[in-house]
Order: C-alpha cells, then structure tokens, then sequence
C-alpha cells in the first residue's frame, strides 16, 4: 500500500436497533486498497456496521464519510454482496438478469444497453458463471449463486467492494476460491469481507475489525499480544499469517 | 359464443373480461412476486367500507370504493415497510373494519341498495360501457408504467436492499404501484367481485410464475392464462346458465389443479430420463 487515503471514515459512531444499542462510540478508518475482515460475535453488529457504512442505514450519532461525503451520495462507490444469497430463489429471473441489475442507472432506461450486456457478461466470464447466463437463478448451487451475486456487485465496477459472510454456503474448497478470487480484486479495488472464517481470513486480508458493539481495529493480520488481550472484548479466534495455522483461544463472556 | 355477441351486454362483457385479465395478470404478477396477496385481499375486502361511504353520504359509488381503497393500500403499505413482523395483523385488522363499516352504513342507508353477493362475485355480465372507458385508460396506464419501470419494478421485487443502493427510488416506485394495484382491484371487484379479483390476481401469476424465466415473461403468460380462464368461464356461463364469476373462478382453480398435475408428470418424465441418461451430476 502506497497510498493511504482514507477512504472510509467512521467517528463515534453510535446504532441502536429496537431500543437496543447495536454499535456505541465506534471509529476506525479504511485507507485505498486495503482487504479487511469484519470479524465479531453473532448479533456482534456486523452487518449493522456494513449496513450503516453503504448508506442502507442511517446512525443515530456520530459521522461516517465516503470519500468526505454521506454514504448515502457515494452508493456508486459500493459494490455490495448480502448474506442471503438464495432470498427470492424462486423468482422468475435470469442469471443475466441478476447481473444487469448490477448496471441499474448506469445507462438507458428501458432496456439494458449493449455496453452492460457486455460488462455484465465480461464479470460472469472472470466469476466463471458465464456459461449460466440463461438459466433460471434457482437451478444453481449455492456456491455458484454466490459467485453471480458477486459478478453483480462487480458489474457497476465499483471501488469499494463490501461481501456480508460470502461464504456462509460454501464448502472449504470453494472458500480458499473465493478469498484467491478477492485477493486478485483487491490489486485494484478496496475489498471488506464479514467473515467467520477466521483461519482464511487472517492468510488472505490486511487488516482486521473486531466488532462487538464496539469496534476494535487492527491494521494487520497478525496476532499480536494486544490482540490477545482483545479476545476478551470480541472472540478470537484469530491466528497466524499464511499458513493455515489455527489458535483457537477461548472467550471469556464480558 | 359468436352469435352471443350480438347482445351488447355480451360484447361489454367480453371487452371487460379481456381488460381485467391484462390488469389481473400484471398487478397480479406484482402481487405474487412481492408476497402481497394478503395485502391485495385486504384492500379488496377493506373497499366495501367505501361502498357503505358512498350510499351513506350519497356520493358517487366509484369515489368511496377508490378512496378507501387507496387509504388502506397507503396505510397497510406503510406499516409493512415501518413493522415488518406485524403488518399482518394491520392488514387483518383493516380489512375486518373496512367490511365491517360498509355493512354498518349501509344499515343506516334507508332503501334499496346492492346486496353483498353481487360485491362478491360480481356481475360481469351487466357492466357499464362506462366502466370499460375507464378499464382502458387503467390498462394503458399499467402497461406505459410497467414498460417505464420494468427494470426497476423487477430489481426492486427481487432484492429492494440492492435496488436502493443502484440509486433506485425504492419506496417512490413500489408506492406507485400499490396505487395501482388498489385502483385495478376496485375496477376488476366492480366487473367480477370480491371473490374473483383475489382468483384472478394469484392464480394465473402463480401458474406462469413456474414456468417463466423472467418477470416479463411471467406477466405475458399471465395474462393468456387470465384470458384464457375468463374467456372459458363466461362462455361455461353463457352455456349453461351459470353465474359467471363463479364459473370464471372454479375454471381457474381446474386451471391451478391442472399445472400441478402437468408439475407432476413433468417431474416424474424428467426424473426418468435422468435414470436412462446417467447425467453427471452437477458441478458444485
């Protein structure tokens, strides 16, 4: 990483959710070009933050910055791949079609243009799910539905691109995949991945989050002494650089 | 059926059952796609509160069903976006009172006034030449509207949270067509009942949707089935002498019991070729 703009920003932040605080007093920045993991409990307020940081929420206090400005005006910037990949399975739509919705507002109103068709194809191409462009969405696995609803996301060639537990569906072979796959995006996009896969994680990304209603920042992969001491605020399960090499520490409750 | 169209009311009621099938099968894939045929029914039955309204203060029976439909659309609409879990209830709830009140005023309505069975099943075949004008400026609006915001309208019903974040105006369109939705339904109750419109909004858009592979073509298919099922039940009615909302209705149910028996036999094909074929199996 030459160059270290940040391009998220997150001051005291603070979330709640039916009454309940979901995020309090969190800050951290993401500079250009970084892979970092969102790691933390179940309800920790993963995708909370992930939410809150496209725009798709709006905090109760405190500032988060895209570029200098609202989330909500840079939704451009985002390419975005939710948990639930098989929502509305049996909906009537293509492969193809679920990517062009990638190219929404990119160009003509009534139809797709030839220019997103062929973008659209081109992401399937490097997703290899191209040769599902005409089947039905449901007749696909889970694994290669998650790899449409990232050529979606890929398809508005976005800078930042945001995947909520990508491989929640997805066997041990295709995960290694997928995190290759992010780590060549990464040569030119900033990747965030929520992620509980805490072995691959640390062998693939940057930087690491703890969150746990707070937000404990990392900006590297290693497991250091103080991280350790984190594990008592968010679990870690964290470990070693490269090889798959895994320390499995025990969480005390808070 | 021919020599049938040289009554009026027979040629009115052909026109009404070709315009109610487009609107049906549109608004009805829109319905079924988006879950909303709680929320159809609702508006549907909470609209004869409009007619109680409308014999009550002696206004035009047209504006009291379209008000109150549109208010409990917009109300039900809001709450299912606001409290996800319990817009259920809300939806029970106002289509209770909705029905409740119209039979309520229309006790304190003195004199004659229509009875409940024609809301229900309507009366295809005494409607207005009116009410077509009006059924073809709705269907045009449907058909310009859809066309304008088809790829909207399908991102939208497939994934709101990703639409949004492609710069769509979620709520604005999804608004819009809940307006149309309550409008077509007051216009379609008007020719064919209460009891039709929920037929005919769900069963031709749930058939089409399993053999469809997008949206588009859901609708198209739609509206063949929704023709097809009408235009067999008006003339089982002609025939036979049948009240025609009710045969158009049980035509459409042997239409809903037929695709499950075609699913069947289409499995059990599919399922013996795969025997005799070894296909590899799929790639995870």
């Amino acid at each position: 990483m030459t160059n270290e703009t940040p391009i998220i920003t997150v001051e005291n932040l603070y979330f709640t959710y039916n009454g309940e605080p979901a995020l309090a007093n969190v800050s951290f920045r993401v500079e250009e070009n970084e892979f970092l993991a969102i790691i933390g409990p179940n309800g920790g307020g993963k995708s909370t933050l992930v939410k809150l940081i496209l725009g798709l929420l709006e905090p109760d206090r405190g500032i988060i910055r895209v570029h200098g400005k609202p989330p909500s005006k840079m939704a451009h910037c985002f390419g975005y791949v939710p948990q639930d990949v098989n929502i509305n399975i049996d909906f009537p739509i293509t492969v193809l079609d679920v990517v062009l919705m990638g190219r929404l507002r990119q160009g003509g109103r009534f139809s797709m243009s030839r220019k997103d068709r062929h973008k659209a194809l081109d992401v399937m191409e490097t997703l290899g799910v191209r040769e599902f462009a005409e089947r039905k969405i449901k007749d696909l696995s889970a694994g290669q539905r998650e790899r449409v609803f990232i050529a979606r996301a890929l398809a508005a060639n976005p800078e930042i691109l945001i995947l909520d537990e990508p491989t929640a569906s997805v066997d041990t072979e295709g995960k290694t995949e997928l995190y290759h796959l992010l780590r060549e995006l990464n040569e030119t996009k900033t990747v965030i991945v929520v992620s509980h896969d805490l072995m691959i994680v640390s062998s693939y990304v940057k930087s690491v989050a703890c969150v746990n209603q707070t937000v404990h920042y990392h900006p590297n992969n290693e497991i250091t002494g103080a991280m350790i001491e984190m594990g008592y605020q968010c679990p870690v399960e964290l470990i070693a650089h490269g090889q798959p090499h895994r320390i499995l520490k025990t969480h005390e409750d808070l | 059926m021919i020599e049938a169209l040289q009554f009026e009311f027979m040629r009115n009621a052909l026109a009404a059952a070709l315009l109610a099938s487009l609107l049906c099968g549109i608004i009805g894939s829109f319905v079924v796609v988006n879950r909303l045929v709680f929320l159809a029914g609702g508006i549907a039955h909470a609209a004869y509160g409009g007619i109680g309204i409308a014999f009550f203060f002696g206004i035009p029976y047209m504006y009291g069903t379209i008000g109150v439909a549109l208010t409990a659309a917009v109300l039900m609409t809001a709450v299912a976006i606001k409290a996800k879990n319990r817009s259920d209830t809300f939806i029970g709830v106002l289509w209770a009172v909705g029905m409740a009140t119209g039979v309520i005023l229309l006790d304190f309505t003195p004199g004659y006034h229509t009875d409940l069975m024609s809301y229900l099943f309507g009366s295809i075949l005494a409607v207005p030449r009116a009410d077509i004008a009006w059924m073809s400026v709705l269907g045009a609006a449907t058909l310009v509207l859809t066309v304008f915001f088809y790829r909207d309208i399908l991102a939208i019903s497939y994934d709101a949270e990703f639409a949004r974040l492609r710069g769509v105006p979620v709520n604005k369109v999804y608004f819009l067509f809940i307006v149309l939705v309550a409008v077509s339904i007051v216009f379609i109750i008007r020719v064919a009942g209460l009891i039709l419109v929920i037929a005919l909004l769900t069963i031709p858009p749930y058939i089409a949707e399993k053999y469809a592979r997008s949206l588009m073509a859901m609708m198209i298919l739609a509206v063949i089935l929704a023709v097809v099922f009408n235009l067999t039940g008006l003339w089982l009615s002609y025939n036979h002498d049948l009240t025609s909302g009710a045969t158009i209705i049980l035509v459409a149910a042997a239409g809903f019991f037929l695709s499950f028996l075609l699913d069947f036999v289409l499995f059990a094909l599919r399922k013996n070729h795969s025997h005799k074929t070894h296909a590899p199996p799929e790639k995870g």
